[in-house]
């Protein structure tokens, strides 16, 4: 089957469960007040769009700031603790504790000091992005190959000249890697604070419309949402892929 | 010896640091670790509390439901696609797809679905958990080696003993890998649900407590919950291993 035939298929699947989704809402089967049928999301759309957009902006910003934050700590921390393997040995096991700990735990304690505004949404974020993107890039500066290094300084090169040409093409990858990993974390810990504990902001919005039973808007915010972190994870994956040929 | 030594130096200059910060503090908002051990003593008994027991129960009830349920669907969605590569072609982009969502926005409306009650948790830890699951599954399915299964095959063996002795070894190491992590975002899911909207389980008395600022008591609770999140993941990893050592 070709690439066509595979599209094809996709969107014939989507479609049969939309018409399925649809019938089942008509004959009753499943009831609009908490399942509304495609034709009234679709036609929810238009207002949640207009009502989501300034929201969406918001939460985006206070997600590119913990993405920040994170990329930057994450990198560096990662950069440190892959490259000396004492620190590795010391401070790995409370790395992986603190990346299995369900961070949800903390956030109350965060809501309470920090309070319900930006700062509370941007650390959340910080909090869910830093610690894969942190594993990601010490497991990929533990990987480098040492030989390399050992053959470029033996060929004469600086400090300088290592890191550049030999280290950063190596390690690279891995932080692309945690920078793709991190975006939707980044995402979810905004959206989470923002649900837990929010006055602004898209899972705010989200959150009302679930407890004002608005169904139709809900779902038309679900899909704006979804829609959205789906071509942003795509593009990064495109970006990725372009970088990497560049290597 | 040095290793052990610095690890232990990190975590009482830690609590040192959280003590020294939450000393002159209001403890309304803050509290330092010491007030943690005695606060956990009383934690059965604190009157303003629920019952904590019965609430321990229906969130490890809710767990156990959502990780059963992520595991099937898993399983079977992952060996569907992962054996008819033509159904796999058309479906695990979506899969990849839905994946890229970042998981928490579907929960308003699992929660609009199914209530408040323990439905809408055991749906929203099932959806966490499917993920990993199903796409260790289709990633094992991947690397058996083709060759080897067509000689099994021509030798006359039967499809059962081809999964048995022929797939299953060469697959297990990631596909334990998936349903560990499957199992730890299962009870994040639970947990998050509880927390964002319940009327009973450890997430809802977290919540509580945080609602009246009880500070000392949520502490505890989030101590004790993490902990034990810890020790069911590191149960899981030692799990793992054992697969990866029969699998070789």
């Amino acid at each position: 089957m070709g690439r066509l035939g595979v599209l094809g298929c996709q969107a014939g699947s989507l479609a049969v469960l939309l018409l399925a989704w649809e019938a089942a809402v008509r004959t009753g089967v499943a009831d609009p007040l908490f399942v509304p049928a495609p034709g009234a999301v679709a036609a929810a759309l238009g207002s949640t769009v207009r009502e989501a957009l300034p929201r969406l902006g918001d939460t985006l910003l206070k997600a590119l700031l913990g993405y920040a934050l994170a990329v930057g700590l994450g990198v560096a921390g990662g950069l440190v603790i892959g490259s000396r393997r004492f620190v590795h040995a010391v401070t790995m096991p409370y790395v992986v504790a603190c990346y299995g700990v369900p961070k949800i735990l903390v956030l109350p304690w965060i809501a309470l000091i920090l309070g319900l505004g930006t700062s509370t949404a941007v650390l959340t974020a910080t909090l869910f992005a830093v610690f894969p993107i942190l594993l990601m890039v010490a497991a990929g500066t533990r990987d480098v190959d040492p030989t390399l290094v050992t053959a470029a300084v033996s060929m004469g090169a600086t400090r300088g000249q290592v890191s550049r040409k030999v280290l950063l093409p190596a390690v690279l990858p891995s932080v692309l890697a945690g920078m793709r990993v991190g975006v939707v974390f980044a995402m979810l810990g905004v959206l989470l604070a923002e649900m837990f504990a929010g006055n602004r902001g898209m899972g705010f919005l989200m959150q009302r419309m679930a407890m004002a039973f608005k169904a139709s808007e809900l779902f038309a915010a679900t899909l704006i949402v979804s829609i959205l972190s789906i071509v942003v994870v795509l593009s990064l994956e495109h970006l990725n892929q372009r970088l990497s040929r560049w290597r | 010896m040095t290793v052990l030594a610095w690890r232990l130096g990190i975590l009482v200059v830690g609590l040192g640091l959280w003590e020294a910060v939450a000393a002159p503090l209001n403890p309304i908002f803050y509290v330092g670790p010491s007030a943690l051990p005695g606060a956990l003593l009383q934690m059965w008994r604190v009157p303003e509390l629920p019952n904590l027991s019965e609430h321990v129960w229906l969130t490890l009830r809710e767990i156990a439901g959502a990780y059963l349920l992520a595991v099937a669907a898993g399983l079977w969605l992952g060996f569907l696609f992962g054996l008819r590569r033509t159904v796999g072609r058309v479906y695990e982009p979506l899969l990849a797809a839905l994946y890229a969502v970042p998981s928490v926005i579907w929960y308003p409306s699992l929660m609009l679905f199914f209530g408040l009650g323990p439905a809408s948790k055991i749906a929203f830890g099932f959806l966490l958990g499917f993920f990993p699951i199903v796409l260790s599954v289709l990633s094992g399915v991947r690397q058996v080696p083709a060759t080897l299964v067509t000689v099994a095959q021509s030798m006359g063996a039967r499809p059962w003993t081809v999964f048995r002795k022929v797939m299953l070894p060469s697959m297990a190491s990631t596909m334990a890998g998936g349903l560990r992590a499957g199992l730890a975002l299962s009870v994040v899911g639970v947990l998050v649900g509880e927390i964002l909207g319940s009327r009973a389980g450890l997430g809802y008395v977290i919540n509580y407590a945080y609602g009246l600022m009880m500070t000392r008591e949520y502490a505890v609770l989030a101590v004790i919950v993490a902990a034990a999140v810890l020790a069911l993941d590191a149960a899981g990893a030692l799990v793992e291993a054992r697969v990866k050592r029969w699998a070789g």
